[in-house]
């Protein structure tokens, strides 16, 4: 074992200690206790809040903001108060000031956009850039009086990338430092102007979306974990409670991570509290157009669930859409892996052109939809899914986005498809004409769970361009979705195929259970693979996620022919030339090809005349193999993985052979249907001569 | 029936029914102009069929492809191919031609370079056609094909001086004019709408700037065409010059004119989104994509005879264009075939 795994381990220990000193003291100490609560369903919200959940509780902020409309700006002071449950002295804190990412081009978030090829504040006016200016930071001694100032000692690093002029993250010592069971409490006060509306956070017109928008601590354990931002990552934060009020302009809507505990009035501005323990983030939105829509989530087994949705006005028809969505990741999510275990969900409608649609906070997350939705189309009801998806897989089940991101993206897009497969169909392709606002929704093509909505298309266009086991901010920049969703969520569903669903629910389920409120790792995950499994798994981890190659089987050659044979053959003692044909017996031969680098067990189906199937396994790692079937009857089709259950495959057309194919009536009747297209094509254009 | 008989003094009615007629009367033209279509998209036609067959070869893929959508295969196909078959998307399946071919023009979409060879390939072949059909319209009976050519040829040449000029403009109002209402002026004017809708509706303001120019132009030279053709102008500049004092003395009739051709083009493609086929493999799908593309044709034609029409009965008469009938050269051959 090494140094890492053995303070890893006593990592875990002193947490797994400190988890159960608190639900003994919450035992002890608490008159209505656990054993002693009504069933949760009868719980009212407030109440419901108050029940422990097993979080360590790392990390609690105590929040006031003020929002400045006609500055586009918020000013904040927050009361931090930290455990250090790692297994070291802490000698500095660690605080992310992520809006930093958006205060010049020279970020290393935007350098690397850059790198992609995107280069979106090129042309950004002052105004446009956003910052967090931490203005005073100050240790709060035990007795609640102010404690040694250390604003001066605040400064930026750039661990990860040495780039000096990046200020998404800062540091500061500590004197003394925090021992390992000790508490630090800082007092922080900072400004922050949002950027303009750009990814995730940001403001259009009277619509705020607050997110990430107050120094954070990183997360300690053996020493901080804690990353600049980079474009290609998310977030990774300690579990605490988060006390927050926010003060807005009088009259606007609000929704926050959380239950809302108060609401107060004074002059033109009002004062919203919010509270949630048991969480990693605590993001917030509002706005005076939002229309506020409230439906009870219940389902027999599981916790009642108030989902709130603040939509736009012109989405209003879609709201059932919106609640449909985020009911089927609820009680598929909850059936499958375990309950959601807080008593709200709020479900946010972004407004046009704020970009801060599809993404995920703990309790509160934003959708995004289309004025023109058709129906069985799953826009909104899919991205409703998928961040409500993410209260699971990010929320609750807590991984370092920044390194680990397919943890949460993958499972949870493997998921999502799942649940549009069993819930959400039929689903159909949707293209939108005339600047992307007119939809057409074509009923001729139904989206498959296995291929479209797991996005193979997107995979197999870049499949090589990183591994998945690359940190996730080391991805190269633009290919994060296609390994963090698209490749994980194939890979599961691999192993769903070559173990079974009800396996895979198994292995994800005790995943879930295990390590939520916690940090996992890849390898926890593998972990549990391999215990249900009851295999080792190495030679999967080695060619899909630790490598990058690509998977291509192929059918290269499929013949069969009358079994025969000429040459000389020994006649007594004599050679003679003879030509043998053996009537009644017919040779099918099978040749296949490992086209690319990746290797796989594949099987190999032949299927005959008389409908009679031969299958035989073939260990995938050879370039290529032969296989001879000697039967009475002609064989009409051959296969490699018939069943599909290497989903990575990227190019399954060459997977069979028939020896009656249909190309020739397929490439007719298409090429046909495509000539219309340009004879109108055609007309359309010559309509100006 | 002459326009006359319908006692309008030739009103932008009567001059449609009268190019209506003419139209009927023209069968081998609808035919001609048909094939034409056929004829240019037929080579590249070939050259998908032979990709798709390639690419499916002997799979089993094959058999989903050619009863309905293979659609797994076909995003295999179009991230494998180049050429023609990167224009084999979804996008012609049934109605969704009209929508994409629509919003291609609207948007100035890019296409890929072999299919924009084929549209200038075919905006020639237009252009060529075109003085021999506004001649057959405008003369108004059958001249057989020796002369339908014969003024296919001696127009061409003044269609292209006249083309350069009608591509420069269209060359502005597509190019400079487009770039600037849909990538300057439009994020100006949505940058902080907040409702998707505001902005669909900005969009559409922005669609009638640009078509109200662009057919402006079109009805421009379309009758610059004919008054070149019916009185047998050489000038093309000459031609713009008479157009503009036509359509300015007859603005109203011309632009009644217009709009039912175009509402009459609106009720062709409203007809095909009705029974505009799916995937299914049958060959009266592909019968009725060729209807369609038959009821654009007439569309197209009924728009030149409506407004030779309009024309001959405002400033000349029926049947009347100034340059004699086409004819062959002299030869024994040509007086055995040509026009009795």
């Amino acid at each position: 074992m090494v140094v890492a795994d053995r303070k890893r381990l006593r990592g875990q220990i002193l947490r797994g200690g400190a988890a159960l000193a608190a639900l003994l003291a919450v035992v002890l100490h608490s008159p209505a206790s656990i054993s002693a609560q009504p069933p949760s369903a009868q719980l009212p919200i407030a109440q419901a809040l108050t029940t422990p959940l097993p979080s360590p509780r790392t990390a609690n902020y105590d929040i006031d903001v003020t929002l400045d409309p006609a500055t586009r700006s918020i000013t904040g002071t927050e009361l931090v108060t930290w455990h250090n449950q790692g297994v070291v002295a802490a000698y500095s804190i660690r605080l992310h000031l992520y809006w930093n990412a958006f205060r010049n081009t020279n970020s290393t978030w935007l350098k690397q956009r850059r790198l992609a090829g995107d280069d979106p504040f090129a042309h950004a006016d002052a105004d446009d850039f956003g910052y967090t200016d931490v203005t005073k930071i100050t240790v709060v001694n035990p007795d609640g009086s102010a404690g040694r100032d250390i604003t001066k000692a605040l400064h930026f690093i750039s661990p990860d990338d040495q780039n000096a002029d990046d200020r998404s993250l800062a540091a500061a010592d500590l004197d003394p430092a925090i021992q390992p069971g000790e508490t630090l409490r800082l007092r922080i006060e900072w400004k922050g102007r949002f950027p303009k509306n750009f990814d995730r956070t940001g403001v259009i017109g009277n619509y705020y979306f607050v997110s990430q928008w107050f120094p954070k601590l990183g997360v300690f354990d053996a020493g901080w974990t804690a990353h600049q931002f980079f474009a290609n990552s998310e977030f990774f934060a300690d579990f605490g409670s988060y006390d927050v009020r926010m003060t807005v302009p009088k009259g606007w809507m609000l929704g926050a991570t959380g239950v809302e505990q108060s609401r107060s009035d004074s002059g033109d501005r009002t004062t919203y509290r919010y509270r949630q323990d048991d969480v990693h983030d605590f993001a917030w939105t509002t706005s005076p157009d939002f229309i506020e829509k409230r439906q009870q989530f219940e389902t027999p087994g599981r916790p009642p669930v108030q989902m709130r949705l603040l939509i736009q006005p012109e989405h209003e028809y879609l709201a059932d859409r919106h609640f449909a969505g985020a009911a089927a990741a609820l009680k598929y999510y909850g059936e499958w892996y375990g309950s959601y275990p807080y008593p709200t969900l709020t479900i946010v409608d972004p407004a046009w052109q704020s970009e801060s649609g599809g993404m995920e906070y703990p309790t509160i997350f934003t959708a995004g939809t289309r004025w023109l939705s058709p129906r069985y189309s799953n826009d909104p009801e899919y991205v409703v899914l998928h961040e409500a998806g993410h209260q699971f897989w990010y929320g609750l089940v807590a991984n370092n986005e920044v390194e680990f991101a397919w943890l949460d993206e993958g499972i949870n897009e493997y998921s999502d498809s799942r649940v549009q497969w069993e819930a959400l169909q039929p689903n159909y392709l949707v293209q939108r004409f005339f600047g992307d606002f007119v939809p057409w929704q074509y009923r001729d093509i139904k989206l498959q769970r296995a291929t479209d909505t797991n996005w193979m298309n997107t995979y197999r266009r870049a499949p090589d361009r990183d591994s998945l086991s690359t940190p996730t901010a080391g991805l190269w920049p633009g290919t994060h979705q296609n390994m963090s969703y698209h490749k994980a969520a194939l890979m599961l569903h691999t192993l769903e195929r070559m173990y079974t669903w009800e396996t895979m629910q198994k292995v994800l389920s005790i995943f879930f259970a295990k390590w939520k409120f916690k940090h996992p790792r890849p390898s926890d995950f593998f972990d549990v693979l391999r215990e249900v499994t009851g295999k080792d798994q190495q030679w999967f981890i080695e060619q899909v996620y630790n490598s990058s190659n690509t998977f291509d089987y192929a059918i290269e050659r499929f013949s069969s022919e009358s079994l025969s044979s000429r040459g000389l053959f020994e006649d007594t003692e004599d050679l003679r030339f003879k030509e043998n044909t053996e009537k009644g017996t017919f040779r099918t031969t099978v040749v296949v090809r490992r086209l690319e680098a990746g290797q796989f067990p594949v099987d190999v189906l032949v299927t005959f005349s008389n409908g009679e199937q031969a299958r035989e396994p073939w260990d995938g790692r050879g370039r290529w193999a032969v296989f001879n079937f000697d039967r009475p009857v002609k064989a009409v089709s051959a296969q490699i993985d018939p069943e599909r259950r290497l989903l990575l495959d990227t190019n399954y057309t060459n997977n069979s052979r028939t020896l009656e194919p249909a190309s020739d009536r397929a490439a007719t009747k298409w090429s046909l249907r495509w000539m219309v297209w340009l004879q109108d094509l055609l007309m359309t254009c010559a309509f100006l001569v | 029936m002459t326009p006359g008989a319908w006692g309008l003094g030739l009103g932008a009615w009567g001059a449609w029914l009268d190019g209506l007629n003419r139209v009927k009367r023209a069968p081998w033209l609808v035919i001609g102009v048909w094939l034409s279509t056929i004829l240019l998209a037929l080579p590249l036609t070939l050259v998908l069929q032979e990709q798709i067959g390639a690419h499916l070869g002997s799979s089993m893929a094959a058999q989903a492809a050619a009863d309905g959508v293979n659609y797994d295969w076909w995003n295999e196909f179009l991230a494998q191919t180049s050429g023609v078959g990167a224009s084999f998307v979804p996008a012609i399946l049934g109605f969704a031609v009209v929508m994409k071919n629509l919003s291609t023009v609207a948007d100035v979409s890019p296409m890929p370079m072999v299919i924009a060879i084929a549209v200038s390939m075919y905006l020639l072949v237009s252009m060529f056609l075109a003085g021999g059909v506004i001649d057959r319209l405008a003369r108004d009976h059958d001249l057989g094909a020796g002369a339908f050519f014969s003024a296919c040829g001696v127009y061409f040449v003044r269609f292209i001086r006249l083309g350069v000029i009608a591509a420069l403009v269209y060359w502005v109002l597509f190019g400079p004019y487009h770039t600037w209402l849909f990538d300057d002026v439009y994020p100006v004017l949505t940058e902080n709408v907040t409702v998707e809708r505001t902005a669909f509706f900005i969009r559409l303001g922005l669609y009638a700037a640009f078509l109200v120019p662009l057919y402006a132009f079109n009805i421009l030279f379309d009758y610059a065409k004919i008054r070149a053709v019916v009185e047998d102008r050489r000038s093309m500049l000459g031609a713009i010059v008479a157009s503009w004092r036509f359509v300015r003395r007859n603005a109203i009739a011309v632009g009644v004119v217009y709009k039912i051709n175009i509402l009459v083009f609106l009720l062709v493609i409203g007809l095909y989104y009705l029974i505009a086929p799916g995937a299914s493999a049958d060959t009266l799908a592909f019968a009725i994509g060729q209807l369609y593309i038959v009821l654009r044709v007439i569309v197209r034609l009924q728009f030149a005879a409506s407004q030779t029409a309009l024309f001959q009965g405002r400033l000349a008469h029926a049947g009347y264009v100034a340059r004699p009938i086409p004819k062959w050269p002299d030869s024994p051959a040509a007086e055995a075939i040509g026009p009795r």
